[in-house]
């Protein structure tokens, strides 16, 4: 997979657990079953880390898709985009280099992540 | 949730009876390329990465032998569990400072549509929770024993 598109979903993973560990139901929640969950602080340095390690250019098409849809970087499995549920065409290939835009569905505009 | 659908999520191709790993990262990395074997899991790398920002915020080794990492990842597009036996015992950091020997990593994809994943946890817990249950989840062989333990545990 991409370098690029991982690094992306690696902080569309690390915004998630940052929401979560902000959100009083859901810390209440893991509390309760007996986990402690701290932190923050070190979350959301980590994020401002590999938000230096993300192309700004990439950096603008996830928050712009952020802005319309919780997830912006999405899986695709068998052809489908896990976004829209939108088949890809039978032209779309995994195959895209480091100087080419980054992959999204043609159908929602989602960045798409080949598992 | 009955056993039933709180086995749907384990699989004998997750089932590891003797860790090899020595270390709690270890333990992390062996885990995390069993799940990444999985059909519906491929990039055990982002899962890895996802496993140890969790433990960062806090060990989720619960004590009495039992550590449960857990987390939600872009990764991930069905709910999964692996369950694996440390016959040796690892550091995880667990809350009571003793090595842990019973594992369960559940990974559930970035939207939990079906609100499946804090139920499932809450189940598992709920069985550890128990000394009877801990003692034979550290003792079984095969998946199959493990089965039985489980519908043993939620009473089926």
């Amino acid at each position: 997979m991409s370098d690029r598109v991982q690094k992306l979903a690696q902080l569309q993973d690390l915004e998630l657990m940052i929401r979560e560990v902000q959100d009083p139901a859901s810390k209440e929640q893991e509390e309760a079953l007996g986990f402690s969950v701290g932190g923050l602080e070190q979350l959301e340095k980590a994020r401002e880390k590999l938000i230096k390690q993300i192309p700004g250019q990439d950096l603008r098409v996830y928050w712009r898709i952020r802005r319309r849809y919780e997830r912006a970087v999405v899986p695709i499995l068998n052809r489908i985009c896990l976004g829209c549920f939108q088949e890809l065409p039978t032209s779309r290939t995994r195959a895209f280099t480091d100087s080419d835009p980054l992959p999204t569905c043609e159908s929602c505009g989602r960045v798409l992540y080949w598992l | 949730m009955t056993a039933e659908e709180v086995l749907s999520y384990f699989s004998p191709d997750r089932f590891i009876n003797g860790l090899r790993a020595r270390s709690k990262d270890g333990v992390l990395s062996e885990m995390s390329r069993i799940l990444a074997e999985d059909d519906d899991i491929r990039d055990p790398g982002l899962l890895l990465e996802m496993i140890r920002r969790r433990e960062s915020l806090g060990s989720t080794g619960l004590g009495k032998g039992v550590a449960i990492p857990h987390g939600r990842s872009t990764a991930a597009t069905q709910t999964k569990v692996v369950f694996a036996v440390s016959r040796r015992g690892i550091d995880f950091d667990a809350m009571d400072n003793e090595v842990c020997r019973i594992f369960f990593l559940i990974v559930a994809p970035y939207e939990d549509n079906k609100q499946e994943y804090l139920p499932l946890l809450g189940k598992i817990v709920e069985m550890v929770n128990r000394e009877d249950v801990r003692e034979k989840m550290f003792a079984v062989e095969c998946f199959d024993e493990f089965q039985e333990v489980v519908r043993g545990a939620l009473g089926e």
